[in-house]
């Protein structure tokens, strides 16, 4: 449906976010759902919103939308506090998990809604209906009511009806859960080529880390109503802020140990640099380490199970801590596997790409 | 007796029962009602069965009736006038009792059933003797008041099901799209409440039209209902034209239970 590059979006120099969210609050009796969450949004960037169900992701969404009141705080639009704004005098797009689109109204009217209630004149309407329409490719579906039109086509209906009104803001809540997988993989990538297309500043909910990875400019890691950590796809994967985050994005292994003097000793001898003391978590990604004949080493392991996923092998080793390590190797056609049950030694390739944290 | 291979003994006894209940309300509701069919158009002045021949005379003396045609014309005014009032006061109060963020929408939606659990007999003399206290006498106002206070429920209680299950996101999406709240209840809300509406105002139109209980003790002097009105003529005389009433309204409510059925249908396409 979206066709082309995606559009420069590093051209854009402003240093004033389009949406910024200041100390929001929101509580349900006694629950605080969300703490004192602050994100500012720039010109054209996606940030997604990524977290545990119940971390309070359509919450935040719901008070940017004004559907809810949050209890304190400031969000603004363009420098313009919008708290006291009507849901619908806001310049904000919602494209919502369920789509909501008008059961009863034809694709071409459920488009045009917006500027309809807004009294635009009638081939105002029919022109921007039918423009935005081939945006996202629907043109010859005017006439179809929503049960008459697939998953995927249904979701194009509800961005498209949200682009006619032009907003400041996008937010999409999960807008890919309806889909099935392969459908999903493509509409990320078609999803984020038009919204860089068109330069909106966008906040895109999920917690599907590989959705986050494909859609963001940044991803603003989610726990309990608090972000814990806002960066782009890269940082976030290459160096997580905290152990959470860590073990929320990707697969990660865990190594318990203690300081010595500004450096950890990994089992297998190897040293990473730490301005931390006392008793500490290490993490490695499966990528960065090796298996190696057992008398290659002094971390020693069994293998008891591996897989193939596709390019990559996947060993899980039960190190003789007990501890169950994650190793992936690229596979090779021609090699065979480790088998299960037989004796490794495990090493780590690069130590300056393990992250330490307090323990 | 093939049908019943592959299924579960629960199932083949759930299908046993619900033919035997559906063979019995037929033979109990519809052969009955059959039977004043074709005895409405027997020849003979007397009610009798099986029937002598064919005539269209007892339909003709219904229409040369004054009294009855007079007493068909009340019940259909009783009928719209609660429809109307039914429709005005009961699409409001069922969209406050889903939608209020007041305290008591509960107690609301309650209290409107409350009337509803009460007989009808009950409601009606109640009426009667509260009206004589404060010097309102029967009249087909009063009956159609009544009439609405006993069967709005059915009106409320029919929009608030639609209303529950319609997707509360729906009116978000409309806010969201700039519209008012005004804009979102002509647009969105009242739309897709339309045949929950329409199969309300069947049902309290039939309910209106049809009373007994209620109008009994409420209707005008001048103003005899149907209802009312065949009551007297069954009682001092036993000729079809009662039976031909019967078929009048016979196809009345098949007329309805075909405009019931179509808005439950027009229901089903849009979801
Ligand atoms: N109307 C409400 N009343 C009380 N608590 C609520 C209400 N809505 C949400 N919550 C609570 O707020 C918390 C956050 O909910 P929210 O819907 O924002 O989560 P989420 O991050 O979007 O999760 P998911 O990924 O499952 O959609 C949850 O613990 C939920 O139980
Ligand atoms: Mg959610």
């Amino acid at each position: 449906m979206m066709h082309g590059p995606a559009g420069p979006s590093n051209t854009v120099e402003t240093t004033a976010p389009v949406l910024g969210i200041g100390a929001v609050g929101k509580r349900f009796g006694a629950t605080r759902v969300l703490q004192d969450f602050t994100l500012d949004v720039a010109e054209g960037e996606i940030v997604t919103l990524l977290g545990p169900s119940g971390c309070g992701k359509t919450t935040l969404l719901r008070c940017v939308a004004g559907f809810w009141e949050a209890d304190g705080g400031t969000i603004e639009i363009d420098g313009q506090d919008i708290v006291d704004v009507p849901v619908n005098r806001r310049p904000v797009g919602v494209v919502f998990q369920s789509y909501a689109l008008f059961p009863h109204l034809t694709v071409a009217r459920n488009v045009g809604y917006a500027l309809r209630m807004r009294n635009k004149p009638r081939a105002e309407v029919a022109q921007r209906v039918a423009s935005v329409l081939e945006t996202v490719s629907l043109t010859g579906f005017e006439n179809r009511y929503p049960s008459q039109l697939s998953g995927g086509q249904q979701q194009r209906v509800a961005i498209a009806r949200v682009l006619v009104m032009e907003p400041r803001v996008l937010l999409l809540d999960e807008p890919f859960n309806a889909l099935d997988a392969k459908l999903r993989g493509a509409m990320q990538v078609e999803l984020r080529q038009l919204i860089k297309r068109l330069g909106l500043t966008s906040i895109f909910v999920t917690h599907d880390q590989e959705e986050a990875l494909t859609m963001s400019d940044r991803i603003a890691v989610m726990s309990g109503g608090k972000i814990e950590q806002v960066a782009s796809p890269d940082e976030i994967f290459d160096r997580p802020a905290t152990a959470y985050v860590a073990d929320f994005i990707g697969v990660s292994n865990f190594l318990e140990t203690e300081v010595e003097t500004g450096h950890v000793r990994l089992p297998d001898g190897q040293t990473v640099m730490t301005d931390l003391t006392g008793g500490v978590k290490v993490m490695t990604r499966p990528h960065n380490l090796r298996l190696g004949p057992p008398e290659a080493g002094p971390w020693k392991g069994t293998v008891s199970f591996h897989r193939n996923v596709g390019p990559l092998i996947e060993y899980h080793v039960e190190a003789s801590d007990g501890n169950v390590i994650r190793v992936s190797a690229m596979r090779q056609e021609r090699d065979c596997p480790v088998k299960d049950r037989s004796q490794v030694s495990l090493s780590v390739i690069d130590p300056a790409s393990c992250s330490v944290y307090p323990g | 007796m093939k049908w019943f291979r592959g299924r579960s003994p629960v199932d083949v006894v759930g299908i046993g029962l619900v033919l035997a209940v559906a063979v019995f309300s037929l033979v109990l509701l519809v052969a009955p009602s059959i039977i004043v069919v074709i005895i409405s158009f027997d020849t003979r002045a007397y009610v009798t069965f099986p029937p002598a021949g064919f005539t269209l005379r007892w339909y003709k003396a219904v229409f040369e009736h004054g009294e009855l045609v007079e007493a068909m014309l009340n019940s259909l005014q009783v009928g719209l006038t609660v429809t109307v009032l039914c429709i005005v006061l009961g699409v409001p109060t069922a969209l406050a009792c889903v939608r209020g963020r007041f305290r008591g929408t509960t107690a609301l939606s309650v209290f409107v059933l409350v009337p509803h659990m009460v007989p009808g007999i009950v409601l009606g003399v109640a009426v009667l003797f509260a009206g004589a206290l404060v010097g309102v006498s029967p009249s087909i106002w009063l009956q159609s008041i009544s009439i609405t206070v006993f069967i709005l429920a059915v009106m409320v209680r029919t929009v608030q099901s639609r209303l529950m299950r319609l997707d509360p996101a729906l009116e978000e999406a409309a806010a969201n799209l700039r519209a008012t709240p005004f804009q979102s209840l002509r647009t969105v809300t009242f739309p897709l409440l339309m045949p929950a509406i329409l199969a309300g105002a069947v049902f309290t139109f039939v309910e209106g039209f049809d009373n007994l209980s209620v109008a009994i003790f409420t209707h005008g002097f001048r103003d005899r209902p149907l209802p009312v009105e065949l009551l007297a003529l069954v009682q001092y005389t036993s000729s079809p034209i009662v039976a031909a009433v019967s078929g009048v309204q016979i196809v009345l409510a098949i007329a309805a239970l075909v405009i019931v059925s179509m808005s439950i249908g027009l229901d089903k396409v849009n979801e």
